[in-house]
């Protein structure tokens, strides 16, 4: 069996197990932030651009869905389709002017623009709620199937995260995938061998804020409001922080990323208010040993296993 | 006719020019030899053809039409490709990937680019594949470009500019860093090179430029101060003054 069927066999097999573990929210919520990182580590993973402000793409879409949802009764796929389309035009926005610059100057861009977009959400409590959000977003059922049992809705998420790898990972494998890694590794180079650097990472970024974008309306749908943290910076900060943990730039990483920062968060949370402080740590383990996350601690486990044990299978096949 | 003709071409970086007013003319299948000591502004004249630099003035004519001041990533798309001088290569990315994407850039129709699977582009990966066996990497395909050797990254570095099927070709000072024997192996490359592409070469091995050239500028504090063939420039009394002193014998 190929490496990757193996990882598809384990993803779907967590698919299926994780709601009889967890609870369905929670487990939901874990496929819903895969998506939200599956997107940003195609910037920060593939392409090198470390974006603080993902939040901008993600909440705006929730709040344009979430409004229309709310108060146009719109079906959930014009819902979903509103928000890919409002996360890649946020995403293509913010990207012009990000692309232009590079290193830090990028990441403050990202954020300033982030917190651009979280005050406008503040400010305009007529359409957003302010701070209190925008409750009341309803979730309709789909041709026909009610989804507002959680395990209904779990599927359905599912569903579209499955869909959503697969796609991401048809990218990655194309050959803009490979265009955005040369750009990570080598821009002066890839812009010699013709490539127009600025407008392949704008491409990234659209892909990015599209898949944030669903992320966005798949999180109103199931909590039911669009807080006003959905488009501030903290969010953006969590979605990098579980792509680290996971692995950035492997695309598995963000997923593993997402399972253990979502269920950290709220399974401990509930026993120690300074839960935090863990992932704290664990960030701090990651960045000073594991650079590549937990993706490339499991590959070092199994290469270490595998040089421990060779000699005893090369013992065993000896004649006797 | 010249494949590519600069015109009183300059670049000034503030009070420094460092490309004073270069007229040069390249023949289309010739190998012509930029020479000078460091800082002569070899390499930033380089960045003016491939459009790293715009110039400050002076044109640059590429196959009869103007070229100053395009971006880099168009002239590699009218088929100017270049080697750097320090290696510039992608470290993570393996052997094969390195040179495909360079084959890939040079499509002219860019079809399934973020949907279809790099490995399944047969022919550029063939075209790839060869040019890595003409420059002796084929074994190697399969590894990072990371773990090979200086040597072998300096092969990989020429492998890179071939791909690119280019028209002219600028290669900076391929034999840098290497050892007497790698630099054997690069000169018999280049040297296969010859009369397949238009080249232009900065290289800092004198004999190997004597023996290789069909025509050879030196530069000087960023002016060409000598032009002709490897004989005329043995016997230039400036170049010798200037730059071969007592390398050459008279």
């Amino acid at each position: 069996m190929t490496a990757s069927a193996k990882a598809w066999l384990a993803i779907l097999a967590a698919v299926v197990l994780l709601p009889v573990f967890v609870r369905h929210a929670i487990a939901t919520e874990i496929w819903i932030f895969a998506i939200f990182g599956l997107g940003l580590n195609l910037l920060m993973g593939y392409t090198g651009l470390l974006s603080f402000g993902q939040a901008t793409f993600f909440g705006s879409a929730a709040y344009v869905a979430g409004y229309l949802l709310k108060f146009y009764g719109i079906n959930v796929f014009l819902a979903l389709g509103l928000g890919i389309v409002v996360g890649a035009i946020s995403a293509a926005a913010v990207g012009y002017l990000c692309v232009q610059r590079s290193g830090l100057y990028f990441i403050m861009l990202t954020f300033a623009l982030n917190q651009m977009f979280y005050f406008t959400a503040y400010q305009w409590t007529t359409v957003t709620g302010g701070e209190d959000g925008m409750p009341g977003i309803p979730r309709p059922s789909v041709l026909g199937l009610d989804i507002h049992r959680p395990l209904a809705y779990y599927a359905a998420v599912a569903l579209l995260f499955i869909l959503s790898l697969w796609i991401m990972k048809r990218i990655v494998e194309s050959p803009l995938g490979k265009i955005l890694q040369a750009i990570r590794e080598n821009e002066l180079r890839a812009e010699a061998l013709g490539y127009n650097v600025p407008r392949m990472k704008l491409a990234a970024f659209v892909v990015g804020g599209a898949f944030s974008g669903l992320a966005g309306v798949l999180y109103a749908m199931l909590f039911g409001i669009v807080p006003l943290e959905s488009i501030g910076f903290v969010f953006s900060g969590n979605v990098v922080f579980a792509t680290l943990i996971g692995g950035s730039g492997s695309l598995y990483g963000p997923v593993i990323g997402s399972f253990v920062f979502i269920w950290l968060s709220e399974s401990v949370s509930s026993m120690w208010a300074r839960w935090p402080l863990l992932l704290g740590v664990a960030f701090v383990i990651v960045v000073l040993f594991f650079r590549g996350g937990v993706v490339e601690a499991w590959a070092r486990f199994w290469a270490w296993r595998a040089a421990h044990r060779a000699p005893t299978v090369a013992g065993a096949d000896a004649p006797r | 006719m010249p494949l590519v003709r600069t015109e009183r071409l300059t670049k000034s970086f503030g009070a420094l020019v460092a490309v004073n007013a270069v007229t040069l003319e390249v023949e289309e299948g010739s190998l012509h030899s930029v020479i000078g000591p460091n800082g002569a502004g070899k390499t930033t004249f380089f960045n003016l053809l491939t459009g790293q630099h715009a110039p400050t003035s002076g044109r640059i004519i590429f196959d009869g039409r103007d070229i100053a001041g395009t971006p880099p990533h168009r002239i590699a798309h009218l088929g100017i490709a270049r080697s750097f001088q320090r290696t510039s290569i992608f470290p993570t990315l393996s052997i094969l990937d390195n040179v495909w994407l360079a084959t890939f850039a040079r499509q002219e129709s860019w079809r399934g680019l973020a949907w279809r699977r790099a490995d399944r582009y047969p022919e550029l990966t063939r075209r790839a594949l060869e040019v890595l066996g003409e420059v002796g990497l084929g074994e190697k395909a399969s590894l990072l470009a990371r773990e090979i050797s200086h040597g072998e990254q300096r092969q990989l570095e020429l492998a890179i500019a071939l791909a690119a099927a280019p028209r002219l070709l600028l290669l900076d000072e391929p034999g840098a860093g290497l050892s007497p024997d790698e630099t054997q192996k690069m000169v018999a490359l280049v040297r296969k090179l010859k009369g397949r592409y238009t080249i232009i070469l900065i290289e800092h091995k004198i004999d190997v430029v004597m023996t290789m050239s069909d025509r050879i500028s030196v530069m000087h504090f960023g002016s060409v101060i000598a032009e002709g063939n490897p004989v005329e420039i043995q016997r230039h009394p400036e170049v010798r003054r200037a730059y071969l002193g007592g390398v050459v014998a008279p």
